[in-house]
């Protein structure tokens, strides 16, 4: 494999995981959102058990394959002295905070239990935006 | 959303959801979160005394900056992991705010993430547990 062939299979790696992982936080997000609303919590918590099965089987390693595949990507382009990519680097940690406190509190709702509503789950969608538009177009 | 109506819940239909729903106590008091979250303190702690106390002076004094290029990413990973264990363990009311606040702090400094690790193996998964998610 030369280089050029490992860094389009690190990229398309990279991806998928980024699809999965903002899959699992925009689904997190929304669940959380109706578990704080529903009138009959009983139609909740069973959607709450299957996530809670989901997220440590897919968006959590999807989460980790994002970031080992594109801290591989960053090396071996040399990009981390860029500034797209540190402001990149900076909203993927803001993206993972709010999945690690999601699954803790997905985690509660799953066993029946209060859990605090935030209002980080609305900066998902802008900072996906900002992603796409720093990795594509590296300003 | 409303305690009372989930407590209703509970005390009205134990029976239906009791083999599904995991134990509260054994939901948030859980030994392995708390092993998880030792093992990435150690972690962090490890890379980032290596990338300060070797990477970097390896840089600086002997002109070899392929340790700081190859231990920085590692660091990164290894203190991302830690954050996000924090904060899940911070959402499931496992850890209070101002533990979580001190863990990540002691994160930022050499040697501390092992004062961290420390404190925490020092504790039982019950002292814990502060009831109310953040």
């Amino acid at each position: 494999m030369t280089l050029a062939d490992a860094y389009l299979w690190l990229k398309a790696l990279h991806v998928a995981c980024a699809l999965l992982f903002v899959g699992g936080v925009v689904a997190s997000g929304l669940l959380l959102a109706a578990g704080h609303t529903a009138t009959d919590p009983d139609r909740i918590t069973p959607v709450a058990m299957v996530l809670r099965r989901w997220d440590p089987a897919v968006t959590v390693p999807a989460m980790l394959g994002v970031w080992a595949f594109g801290i591989g990507l960053a090396v071996s382009g040399g990009w981390f002295a860029f500034g797209w990519l540190q402001a990149k680097l900076f909203i993927v940690v803001i993206l993972s905070a709010i999945h690690g406190l999601q699954s803790g509190r997905i985690r509660r709702l799953a066993a029946a239990q209060d859990y605090r509503s935030s209002p980080a789950s609305a900066l998902v969608a802008p900072a996906v935006v900002a992603i796409a538009i720093l990795a594509v177009i590296k300003p | 959303m409303d305690m009372d109506r989930w407590q209703h819940r509970l005390h009205t239909q134990p029976h239906t959801l009791e083999l599904d729903i995991p134990n509260v106590e054994g939901a948030l008091a859980d030994p392995g979160q708390l092993r998880w979250l030792r093992i990435a303190a150690v972690a962090e702690a490890t890379t980032l005394l290596l990338l300060v106390g070797v990477a970097v002076p390896l840089k600086h004094f002997s002109d070899w900056p392929l340790a700081v290029r190859m231990l920085g990413p590692i660091h990164g990973f290894a203190f991302v992991a830690y954050l996000w264990l924090i904060l899940q363990s911070l959402g499931a009311g496992f850890l209070s705010r101002s533990v979580a606040v001190r863990l990540t702090l002691f994160a930022l400094i050499p040697l501390a993430g092992y004062l961290a690790a420390h404190g925490l193996a020092q504790r039982t998964p019950d002292q814990f547990n502060r009831g109310s998610g953040r």
